[in-house]
Order: C-alpha cells, then structure tokens, then sequence
C-alpha cells in the first residue's frame, strides 16, 4: 500500500522536478521562465501526437523538447534583443501555448469517439530490489524517471562544481560584474533559457506519454505555474527542486486518494488541497528562500 | 522581489493610435497567414471574422454581450499591472463574484423580496466577493512576498472548483440539467435586456469606465497609484504608503472582475453555469489579459480595446461555425498579435 503510494508520487514527481529544473536553469542565468505552462501543454500535445503517429515514444519526447527550445528561444530572443518585459513575454507564451496545444491537436488528430493511445516509455524493472519497500518505488520506474535523476545529478555538477557554472551563477547575481570580468552575459542565458526550457518539453510530453496515455485539453492543470512555486521553494537550487517537487506530487496523490475514500467532505474541497498547499508552503517557507539577484530584470550594457 | 522593466510602457495618444493602427494590421496579417497555413479561403475568412458582428442584430448583441464582460476582466488586469503586478486572477475573482451572487440570490429567494432590494444585494455580494478574492494575492505580495502571478493561478483553480462545488450540491442545485449549473434565478434577481437583447449589464461597463477615469486621473488614490507605477521609490520618499497602495489595486482589480461575474449570472444567464467564464476557445481572464495589453491600461482605450476584441471574438465563433476553422487559430493569432505589440511599444518607447 505505502509503496504503491510512492511508486505512483514518483510519477508526478518527475513531471514537477523536470519543469521545475527547467525553471531553475533559466533563473540561475537571471532569466524568470514564466511560461512554463504554455510550454507543458504545448509540448504534451506535440510530443504526443509525434509519439502516435511515429509509434515511437522517443521521438515523441524529442520533439517535445524540441518545441520547448523553441519557445525558450522566442522567449530569451524577443527579451534580449527587444528588452521586453520577461513577465509580459511569459504570460503572451502561455497563452500562445495554450491555444496552439488544442489547435495542433485538433488538426491532426481530430475528435475521436475512443481517445488514441500512445506508446508508453519503458518501464525498468529490477527482480533484485522488486520486494523491498521505498526503494523500488524509486528505482522501478519508467525510463524518464532515470532521466530526471540524471538532470537533477548533471545540474548539481554543473552549477556547483565546474567554472562554467559558477559564472552562470555569477550572471544570475549581478550580469554587470559577469560582464566585467568577460563572460559572455547574452550567450549564456541563450543557452540557459534554451536548455530550461527543452526540459520542460520533456515534462510536457511526459504527461502524455507517461502518465495519462493519452492528450486532453489543459492537460498540464496549472503544474507549469506550480512548478514556478518549486523553484521559488527551493530557492533556484537544483538538489532541492527534487525534494519540492515529491512534496507537491505527495499532496497531490493524497488528494486523489482522500477523494475516493472520504465521503465526509465535498470532493472539490480535497482537491483544492494541492493548489492551496502551494501558498501555505511558500507563506512558511519565506524566510529561507533567496532569488538570483538579477533574476527578472533586464540587463543592457550601457 | 520588484519586477521591473522600462519605464515607457505607457506611450502618448498620437503615438498610441499608430500603434493602434498596426495593431489592427498586424493582427489581420497574422490571422491570415494562419488561415493560409491551415489550408482555409483567407479573403471569405476575413470577411467573416470582421463583418459577423455588424451584419445581423444576433451579431451585435453577442458582441455587446462580449464586450462588457471583457470591460471588467481587462481592468482587473489593467489596474494592478499600473504599479506592475500581474493579476491573472480576472477569472477566479469573477467566478467567486458570479458564484457569490447567485448564492445570495437563490438564497433569498423564499423572501420574495422586490428587484429594488434584491438586485443590489446580489450585485454587492458579487463585486464584495471578488474584491476579497483579489485581496487574498495582494495581501500575500505586501506581507508574504509572494508574486501574484502564482498565488493568482492557484486561486483560479480554487474558484473552479467552488463553482463546480455549489452548481452539483444541493440547495442551490438543477437536479434536472445533466451540466452542472444552478437553478434559475427568482425574476428579481435578473437584469432586463434592452431592445429584445441589449444587456442591461452595459450601462454598469460604462459607468465603471467613466468611475475608473476619474479614480485614476482625479482622484488622490488613484494619483498614488500611478506615481508607484512610474517611480515607486520617488513616490515612497513622498509618503505614499507602498504596502496600502498593492492592496487598493487589488480590491479595485477583484472588486471590477467579481462585478463582472455578477453580471454575467444575473443577466446573460440567469443562473450559474460551469463554464460560464469561457468564451471562443478561452476565458474572459485570459482575453482580459491581451485586451489589456494592447491597449496598455490606459482606462479609456479599455472599452475600445475590448470592443476590438470582442468583434474578432464573435467573428472567430463564425468562423468555427461556418467554415469549421478552429477558433483557437484566432486566440492564437491575438497571443501573437499582442506580443507583436509589446515589442513595438518596446522599441518607439526608447526613442
């Protein structure tokens, strides 16, 4: 019972840690990635529609990713080159997003009397572990799981343990001193926001392909802003988007549970647990957090 | 953590009808080439999209309909983004306006009290509702820090759901209707129509227009408002108190949208309905969003903007109708258009 309640949170873990990561990556560069939602749903409805038509779940995370870069590339490119607000240039991608999700699938696929099913990602399945408790919820996942603990590990290295990171973390405090020293501010949160934002895609397309099997308008059901509130929560620290993000995957399957088994309190009340729980934790957690200095405002040299 | 960006968001009158202009064409161009993608007749589909609204008295009053709720969702964003704080919330605060108000109506509706007294009751509930609503993400910004943005979405989905909550439970629900909705609404707790579909509701949109010009431009608070929004340490050297003037913008903001809300319920409806708050392929919220935009909150370009929004609204359910063109290739296209627009302000403002 208990490790069927933690295999299933893994699941949407994965789906919080690798948007939240996305998020994340952005904001160490400066860069305030509020489009996360849009970028979910329009990634889940391209990467499963790539997913069914080719058969291949791969492709479908590929090119779930791939349209994610491509909005971090709107996004990073429209801000930089224009010095356009990130907030304005993130809700207008939100909304693009959405109505490019239900108009892509629409077109392509239709209305269908019995949704179409995509090819699921692999699911790891160790015999050696099979029987002990916790820890095969947590290694006997499907493949993307493995990829999320791989991002979270790469990411770690990256910003605390190469020079590379720790000048993309030097912009994200202050560009101007970044820029003083040569690093190339503007590149780097190219690539920041570019990267941050493809694992996004993946959390997209992970919905889809993984989770639901199928596409259904507003797939995402505001995880894309609930990911924003990770980050926050994890003050913009890669190891703790993981522990934000079992913690709102764990309030979200008990309120899924709680619904079936509790008769005394209407079923809407229980489900508005998960988006209430976000507030509470960010109102408790407010004085541990900090934000990348720069995070949010725009840079111009002169 | 204070957003900013710069300070020439809000450009003068004769730039801003330039930018109006190229607004109209970039929206026609974008729409058009989307249309073209998808393999649709671009000239027949323009036609379309632009004439519906004026060509029958079914069109226009489905516009009008549009363009007073448009009206309160756009100065719900409008009036928080002046001190540049982003209320997304438009939807939650007029759900929990519209659900406020037919709970009181259906509530009272054993009283049988008359349309003088039972209307504005319902009516204040409504806009008291939404302000409260709204007060709840501009308290958690002044005290707690906490970028409406997010707290505003996850309040939108907590009103969803309370809306679902009172249209399923009883006493307030249809037990008849296989959608989830209330019942109606006793006779005197609607508002009339005009002219066998002009809504009553139109002469509550203009009167908050002409209040929210004269609150903004005349009045101290709203001076206060606009000196926070152009220079917020210069207005707090002044003693403007920073912490009040957050949470005035977001009364007002919820207040308008919950108001909004109301009317919907009261009038258009008369009764709540899921799904009230979608229109064409989004909700109000949403489009309250872009409308905003587009005009860059200036308080008498809202009604304007929200009529412009409106028409391609009613046109893009015609579109659908007509030509099966899915109406999310308009809502598309205004996401585009507006982000076309901000770049323009962007750049002519640094000249």
């Amino acid at each position: 019972m208990f490790n069927t309640f933690i295999t299933q949170v893994m699941v949407y873990t994965t789906a919080y840690a690798l948007a939240s990561l996305g998020i994340v990556i952005a904001g160490r560069a400066g860069i305030f990635n509020v489009a996360g939602e849009g970028i979910m749903l329009a990634s889940a409805s391209a990467g499963f529609i790539v997913g069914y038509l080719t058969g291949n779940w791969f492709i479908g995370f590929l090119a779930g990713a791939l349209l994610g870069a491509l909005f971090g590339l709107i996004l990073i490119c429209l801000h930089e080159t224009f010095h356009v607000s990130q907030f304005i240039l993130g809700i207008c991608l939100v909304i693009f997003g959405a109505g490019f999700s239900d108009l892509l699938y629409k077109l392509l696929i239709g209305i269908r009397l019995s949704p179409p099913i995509a090819p699921q990602a692999p699911v790891v399945h160790w015999q050696l572990i099979a029987n002990i408790p916790v820890l095969s919820a947590l290694i006997n996942q499907n493949i993307i799981v493995y990829f999320m603990y791989m991002s979270i590990a790469a990411s770690y290295w990256f910003f605390y343990r190469t020079k590379l990171g720790l000048e993309t973390r030097a912009i994200g405090e202050n560009p101007k001193a970044a820029d003083v020293v040569g690093v190339n501010v503007i590149k780097r949160r190219y690539y920041s926001t570019i990267i941050g934002a493809a694992l996004i895609g993946i959390a997209g397309a992970y919905l889809p392909l993984v989770v639901t099997g199928t596409y259904s308008p507003n797939i995402s059901a505001g995880r894309g802003f609930m990911a924003i509130g990770i980050a926050i929560f994890s003050s913009w620290k890669p190891q703790r988007v993981i522990l934000g993000a079992f913690l709102f995957a764990a309030i979200e399957v008990f309120s899924y549970r709680l619904q079936v088994t509790s008769t005394q309190i209407p079923y809407q009340f229980i489900l508005m647990l998960p988006f209430i729980s976000v507030l509470l934790v960010m109102i408790i957690f407010k004085k541990q957090v900090e934000y990348p200095g720069s995070i949010g405002k725009t840079y111009a040299r002169e | 953590m204070q957003i900013q960006y710069s300070k020439n968001t809000f450009v003068s009158l004769r730039k801003s009808l330039l930018v109006y202009g190229v607004a109209v064409s970039a929206a026609l161009v974008s729409i058009s080439l989307v249309i073209a993608l998808l393999g649709f007749n671009v000239p027949a589909a323009l036609r379309t999209l632009v004439t519906t609204s004026f060509k029958s008295s079914f069109g226009l009053q489905e516009t009008l309909k549009k363009t007073v709720t448009l009206i309160f969702t756009t100065y719900a964003f409008s009036i928080p983004f002046r001190i540049k704080f982003f209320n997304i919330g438009g939807m939650g605060q007029m759900l929990v306006g519209g659900t406020a108000a037919a709970v009181v109506g259906l509530s009272l509706a054993g009283f049988n009290l008359t349309f003088i007294v039972l209307a504005p009751l319902m009516i204040s509930a409504g806009i008291v509702a939404g302000a409260l609503y709204a007060f709840i993400a501009g308290y958690l910004q002044a005290r707690h820090n906490i970028n409406p943005i997010i707290s505003t979405i996850m309040l939108n989905f907590v009103a969803l759901l309370l809306v679902n909550f009172v249209s399923t439970t009883d006493p307030w629900r249809d037990p008849i209707e296989g959608h989830p909705m209330t019942k109606v609404l006793p006779a005197a707790g609607r508002l009339p129509f005009f002219f066998r579909g002009v809504p009553a509701s139109i002469i509550f949109a203009a009167g908050a227009v002409i209040l929210v010009y004269i609150f903004m431009k005349k009045s101290k608070p709203g001076f206060e408002i606009n000196a926070v929004g152009y220079n917020l340490h210069a207005a707090q050297t002044y003693g403007i108190n920073f912490f009040k003037t957050i949470l005035l913008t977001f009364l007002l903001a919820g207040g308008l949208a919950g108001l909004g809300g109301a009317l919907e319920v009261m009038n258009i409806h008369g009764k709540l309905i899921e799904g009230f708050e979608l229109t064409s392929g989004a909700q109000y919220g949403i489009f309250g969003i872009l409308t905003s935009l587009i005009c860059a909150g200036e308080p008498l370009g809202v009604p304007i903007a929200a009529l412009f929004m409106a028409v391609m609204l009613v046109g893009a359910d015609a579109l659908q109708r007509t030509m099966q063109i899915p109406v999310e290739a308009v809502f598309l296209t205004q996401a585009l258009m507006v982000i076309l627009l901000v770049v323009m302000r962007q750049r002519m403002g640094r000249k």
